[in-house]
């Protein structure tokens, strides 16, 4: 198995002789192999060349593991890099951590692994060298007498520049408080709920209705245009208080002429017993048409 | 038919009287014309009057403006402390000759031919003045000599003064409720009639200012007449009816309406009062309105236009409530026409 494997150290940045990788083939590329002390994480990077008809068996990579006493194995990555010159290639990438403490510098060797390619009908046994660095100590040990190592100061906190970050929250939460007041209006809610109150246009539908009928039922729709009429002033609206409501309200100002005809209907019908003479100044077609207008007026206002 | 006809023909004639009537008036008494136009639906009511009103605001010219303009007889009498109901009925004195003599009182002098009988300062009478005239409102009559005495025409103005507690008697309820209209008298608002009244001449001297206005535009047999034949001729409609029926619940009951006046406790203020004789009252007043306007139906602004000034004094208010009477009794009545539907 070592004579099929194929092992080469080469330094970072020294990785360009690639085109003689053969089928079934394990290339493994290191960092420098000396000048690590404890805590230091090695990564070792393995490219795999196969047969295409073979995969990598996934059940044999090595788990994230404690590898020795003084090793462990922090990550394992696979990646697959597809078919290329007639080998299926893979890169497998091993981060170890050292916590070898060696009195003075040591060379250690982080094992070989064992991998297995399979395909339908065989399997492959395939093997990461072993690879071997040096560790130095962090100090000397013998001749300590010069004064103790004393720890270095912490680094003082570094304050993180967020004006930015409060800048940008600032515009989120304007542009949320916008938001919720925009379906809020739309919505009708507090404190946009009088704008959902639109008289005429209740009146509008009942006038509709009432018109519909048949016959027409001409109070109700003419008393469905006073309730809007009283809703919309505040307080009941007479035929004498149609100037004072159109000051008060310059929107309907256009539809005076109509406003007042429908008043003078409605003193007929209610207070003449003349209901074919209201009919005749104001037929309940035009009634609903002037709904409708004052509706629309209304809209326009609110 | 030809009934008809004449009714309307006689309206008609006599609402352009009762115009002339008021621009008569208004030429003596400037900026009052909505007072004006009250006082000529008091008389076309047939209806008593109290005015009140600040000292020197022009009532006392209004009302001798007034009782010249209608024409026939006219009496007044100032109300003192010490007037006895006998001062206004005979008078008594010691002739040239040294004998008693006994002579019509202000009552009696013009006969049953009395149209305008004027009282002023009506709060400074004793109530057993007051008594005598309860009676000669209620009834147009009184008793003396032992025997009645009709006043067929007579129509009661009398005026008080508001300022002035000290020595007053206040009026009693009945005889309040026997005045059709009491009508509050401001000062005008405009500031070019304040000026002309102020530095004009013309209004200096009270009596000239009188004479100037045309007498008898009215003619006080007719009006009787004529007053009925607007109540006759003007009609209210059920929907009317029922509109000032819901106003009177309304009075009764404000917090059954949703009405509030600041600061009341709607449910005990209104202690009663608004008496069918009241509302009776209104509608003959508001049927005068629709007359004026040219109208033959009562509409819900003629019962607005004079609901105030006949049925403010008629709502009796709980005694708490009473110091500030005039403010809850103006905000109770706007808060009515406010609320209740009509039609």
């Amino acid at each position: 198995m070592a004579a099929r494997a194929r092992w080469v150290l080469i330094g970072v940045g020294l990785l360009a002789a690639m085109g003689a990788a053969r089928a079934d083939d394990v290339t493994l590329y290191a960092p420098r192999p000396f000048g690590y002390v404890i805590g230091d994480t090695i990564t070792l990077s393995a490219d795999v060349a196969l047969d295409p008809s073979l995969k990598i068996d996934p059940a044999s990579l090595p788990q994230p593991r404690p590898v020795d006493y003084w090793l462990d194995l922090k990550a394992v990555r696979l990646t697959d890099r597809g078919t290329r010159e007639g080998a299926r290639r893979y890169r497998l990438d091993l981060v170890y951590q050292t916590f070898y403490a060696p009195l003075e510098p040591k060379r250690l060797v982080i094992p070989a692994l064992a991998l297995a390619a399979v395909s339908d009908d065989r399997r492959v046994e395939l093997a990461i060298p072993p690879w071997s660095f040096v560790m130095s100590p962090l100090r000397e040990i013998a001749g300590g007498s010069g004064e103790a190592m004393t720890p270095r100061p912490d680094i003082m906190p570094r304050p993180i520049a967020t004006r930015r970050a409060l800048m940008l929250s600032f515009i989120g939460l304007a542009l949320a408080a916008l938001g919720a007041a925009l379906i809020g209006w739309q919505r009708g809610w507090w404190p946009f709920h009088r704008r959902r109150d639109r008289p005429f246009l209740r009146a509008a539908r009942s006038v509709r209705a009432a018109v519909g009928l048949s016959p027409p039922d001409y109070d109700t729709a003419l008393l469905a245009l006073h309730r809007a009429f009283d809703a919309t002033a505040g307080e009941r609206v007479f035929a004498e208080d149609l100037d004072a409501f159109l000051a008060a309200h310059p929107g309907f100002e256009p539809a005076r002429h109509d406003i007042a005809r429908l008043f003078t209907a409605s003193r007929d019908v209610f207070f003449a017993a003349e209901a074919g003479a209201a009919q005749q100044e104001l037929p309940a077609e035009r009634l609903a048409e002037l709904a409708a207008r004052l509706r629309a007026i209304e809209r326009m206002a609110a | 038919m030809g009934l008809v006809r004449e009714m309307d023909t006689l309206l008609s004639d006599w609402r352009g009287r009762a115009l002339r009537f008021e621009s008569e008036i208004a030429r003596a008494v400037l900026g009052q014309e909505r007072i004006i136009r009250l006082l000529t639906i008091a008389t076309f009511a047939r209806g008593h009057v109290l005015l009140e009103g600040d000292v020197g605001v022009g009532k006392t010219t209004l009302l001798r403006a007034m009782a010249r303009a209608i024409g026939g007889a006219f009496e007044r009498i100032e109300g003192t402390i010490d007037l006895m109901p006998t001062d206004l009925i005979y008078h008594a004195h010691l002739g040239e000759d040294g004998k008693p003599r006994i002579e019509a009182g202000p009552l009696l002098k013009q006969g049953e031919d009395l149209s305008v009988f004027f009282f002023n300062e009506i709060n400074r009478a004793r109530p057993q003045v007051h008594s005598l005239l309860l009676r000669l409102m209620a009834e147009r009559s009184v008793t003396a000599f032992n025997r009645d005495f009709h006043f067929p025409h007579v129509q009661v103005f009398a005026d008080r003064n508001r300022v002035e507690r000290e020595e007053t008697f206040e009026l009693p309820a009945a005889a309040r409720d026997r005045f059709l209209m009491e009508v509050q008298v401001a000062m005008p608002t405009d500031p070019q009639v304040r000026r002309q009244l102020v530095f004009d001449p013309r209004f200096h001297d009270v009596d000239t200012l009188v004479m100037s206005v045309e007498s008898g535009v009215l003619d006080p047999d007719a009006l009787e007449t004529v007053a009925r034949a607007i109540q006759l001729g003007v009609s209210a409609s059920p929907t009317l009816e029922a509109y000032v029926l819901s106003l009177w619940a309304a009075i009764r009951d404000p917090s059954d309406y949703g009405i509030e006046v600041a600061g009341v406790d709607m449910e005990r203020l209104v202690l009663g009062g608004a008496s069918p004789r009241g509302m009776s009252y209104l509608i003959r007043a508001a049927r005068v309105r629709a007359w004026l306007a040219e109208r033959s139906m009562v509409v819900p602004e003629d019962v607005r236009a004079v609901f105030h000034e006949v049925m403010a004094h008629r709502i009796f208010v709980d005694p708490a409530y009473e110091i500030d009477r005039e403010r809850i009794v103006a905000a109770l009545i706007s808060g009515l026409f406010a609320r209740v539907a009509a039609p």
